[in-house]
């Protein structure tokens, strides 16, 4: 290997980025795009456990038609995680419990009062996406607890004989009092019911972020494009061109020239994945999970991008064995996934790369993610073993 | 023992795809220092010799050996001493003349100077700094030349050299060629002008179904191929043909020019069509 003919290929393949610009344009997009999502969801405020994907929910509006105490405790009483998904907003009173058409992806509560003087009702009506009752969950979690315990509170103003409110701390206050109140019934016609104990605890996978899921996404992109994309089709552009073959005439040898494209090619996309993750999260680039996890990727994409160069013969054969590749591959997984089927996602890279970036990204690198990434590194192992004998057999010429 | 004299020695060369032999038990020699021209209809064989000698195709029976080196085994070593100028330009179509060349000669080593030599060589230093893709067909091809000449090589193939260049730069190449023979270098090329070959070429090989069936100087084959018979067009108007190997015919001409009655008089040319036939019993595609 000389060194003045891998400078010279570098150089080349770098101009050439240069003066066609497609690439780095993308590139660039990416990166704005992870400068953005920084900028306007930052980690602090994209931290509500189940509010990013349960039901799709991102936004929940709380309607209302006049500001009342209650209004004034539930603003008062939003806790941090939810702040940047409940939005309030006073709205016309003919508007409350009328069917509003809703972007996607948002729900709404409505309130009012209503009711005969000294009878008062509090109508509240839930709004959810259709078909998924459930979605606003997280949100009528909050809800119910804070009107509960506003309710009481004005309650108390008035008579402050009103019992205080029950423990709140945990999630189980409605069940504990129904089963407090189901005690009385059946205390009162003589029967005995059990004591209720309930417990909650953590399990080791935490809720999937959607952020870190974006920031991994983009990652994961970045290595596909430059390795599983760029690699192939340029090196097949220049086959189909015949400038592969006036290099291979030159006196660089055919292991400088596949050296000089896989020094290239894999340094543009880890360094490009880098670039994004610590736009995402700075820490990361002091993670040795992550640094392990970017090369495994990289090295499962760029067998596979190799393996697609050494087979295809034009630039759109390329193109199109990427697409098929990564087409085939997600079918695979979601029909796996979808239906329960084990042990065949464990052969793709696309299975245990995303796991891993994004236990390292979101920060939650568990046991179990040591293993993704042994699968990872297995598999990139194969795939760079399969590109090697594709090429000894089919060559680059 | 290849002689010192011989550059290129081609020795019972077979090539096959498939079962179709595309060269069939060809033996050439080509000397140091000569202009060799290759001739020979589509399908000849002549690009899959040439693929045989850059190293692109292995033989599937016989030797070649170019400066004394086997093509096969040892051609990291003679690829530095070659230039390839392809029928098809291949140039990084982004990139300006001069910055191919550039590239092209970091790879082989030369100074940057000789960049601009050979630009200035092909005539093409004014538009060195213009993307090829704006280049026309000629200039491409004067491009490809240039890249061929960078690290001086002491033996240039070239596949149709002179095909889309107009007189001028065909003159300009035909005149480097010279040139590079003068100085001690060897030149391959392969055409279908037998014009071209008899302007500037030293030998020429005719190919024919992968075979050899003519080896000679230009002037040699021309000698050898000319119909010795002149045509003429009578007063009255009349189309008469004189065989020039006739002494009868030689006289009867005479006397119908010494009368006057010859209205037009021409002498055949070197047709290499009627030659390729001749050769070959195959019409020259």
């Amino acid at each position: 290997m000389r060194g003045y003919i891998i400078k010279a290929l570098l150089k080349k393949e770098f101009a050439r980025h240069m003066a066609n610009r497609g690439g780095v344009a993308l590139a660039v997009l990416l990166v704005a795009a992870a400068v953005l999502l920084s900028v306007f969801a930052p980690q602090e405020a994209a931290t509500a456990a189940g509010t990013q994907m349960v039901g799709g929910v991102h936004h929940c509006y709380i309607d209302f038609d006049k500001e009342a105490p209650l209004i004034a405790h539930l603003k008062a009483h939003v806790p941090p995680e939810l702040k940047a998904a409940i939005i309030f907003r006073e709205v016309p009173p003919k508007r409350i419990g009328a069917l509003v058409p809703s972007p996607t992806g948002t729900g709404s509560v409505q309130l009012t009062f209503t009711g005969e003087p000294g009878k008062p009702v509090l109508d509240v009506y839930v709004w959810h996406p259709d078909g998924s009752p459930e979605a606003l969950a997280t949100y009528e979690a909050w809800f119910w607890k804070e009107v509960r315990r506003g309710l009481a509170a004005e309650a108390r103003k008035a008579h402050p004989k009103v019992p205080a409110d029950p423990d709140m701390a945990s999630d189980n206050w409605q069940l504990m009092e129904a089963h407090a109140h189901l005690k009385a019934q059946a205390a009162a016609a003589g029967a005995t019911v059990p004591d209720l104990k309930v417990n909650r605890a953590g399990l080791a996978g935490k809720v999937l972020d959607l952020r870190a899921v974006i920031a991994t996404g983009m990652v994961l992109f970045s290595v596909y494009y430059a390795c599983v994309y760029l690699l192939p089709t340029l090196n097949c552009e220049e086959r189909e061109r015949g400038v592969l073959l006036a290099q291979a005439l030159s006196p660089a040898s055919p292991g400088e020239l596949l050296l000089a494209k896989f020094l290239f090619y894999p340094t543009f996309g880890i360094g490009l994945a880098a670039t994004l993750a610590a736009i995402y999260k700075p820490d990361v680039l002091s993670s040795l999970f992550f640094w392990l996890s970017l090369l495994a990727v990289g090295g499962g994409f760029l067998g596979i991008g190799m393996t697609i160069a050494a087979w295809a013969k034009t630039q759109r054969a390329a193109f199109l064995g990427g697409m098929c590749y990564l087409l085939s591959v997600s079918m695979v997984l979601m029909i796996c996934a979808t239906n329960g089927i084990p042990y065949l996602p464990f052969l793709a890279v696309e299975y245990h790369g995303p796991r891993v970036l994004h236990a390292a990204l979101s920060g939650n690198v568990a046991w179990y993610h040591w293993f993704n990434l042994l699968g990872a590194v297995l598999l990139a192992g194969g795939w760079l073993f399969a590109a090697g004998w594709v090429f000894r057999r089919r060559g680059w010429q | 023992m290849v002689p010192p004299e011989v550059m290129i020695r081609i020795a019972g060369l077979r090539v096959l795809y498939g079962t179709f032999a595309a060269v069939d038990g060809l033996d050439l020699d080509i000397r140091r220092g000569e202009l060799f021209g290759l001739l020979g209809p589509n399908g000849a064989g002549k690009s899959t010799t040439i693929r045989v000698l850059i190293g692109q195709r292995r033989p599937s029976a016989g030797a070649v050996s170019v400066d004394g080196l086997d093509v096969v085994r040892e051609w990291a070593e003679i690829k530095p001493r070659f230039g390839y100028v392809p029928d098809r330009e291949n140039h990084f179509e982004e990139f300006s003349g001069r910055k191919n060349l550039e590239f092209f000669g970091e790879l082989y080593a030369v100074p940057r100077l000789r960049v601009e030599e050979a630009l200035s060589m092909v005539e093409l230093d004014e538009v060195a700094h213009l993307p090829v893709k704006g280049y026309s067909l000629g200039m491409r091809k004067k491009l490809l030349l240039a890249r061929a000449l960078l690290h001086e090589p002491k033996v240039l193939y070239l596949d149709e050299p002179t095909a889309n260049l107009d007189i001028r730069s065909a003159d300009v190449v035909h005149g480097i060629l010279r040139e590079r023979v003068k100085r001690g270098g060897t030149v391959v090329m392969t055409t279908h002008d037998m014009d071209e070959v008899e302007k500037i070429c030293d030998r020429v090989g005719i190919v024919c179904r992968g075979k050899l069936v003519a080896l000679d100087s230009p002037l040699a084959l021309k000698q050898q191929h000319t119909e010795r018979k002149v045509d003429v067009i009578a007063t009255g108007g009349a189309r008469l043909v004189y065989d020039m190997d006739n002494a009868q015919q030689r006289a009867e001409l005479g006397a119908l020019i010494a009368t006057g009655g010859a209205a037009s008089v021409r002498t055949r040319e070197f047709d290499f069509h009627a030659t390729f036939l001749k050769l070959t019993g195959l019409a020259f595609e």
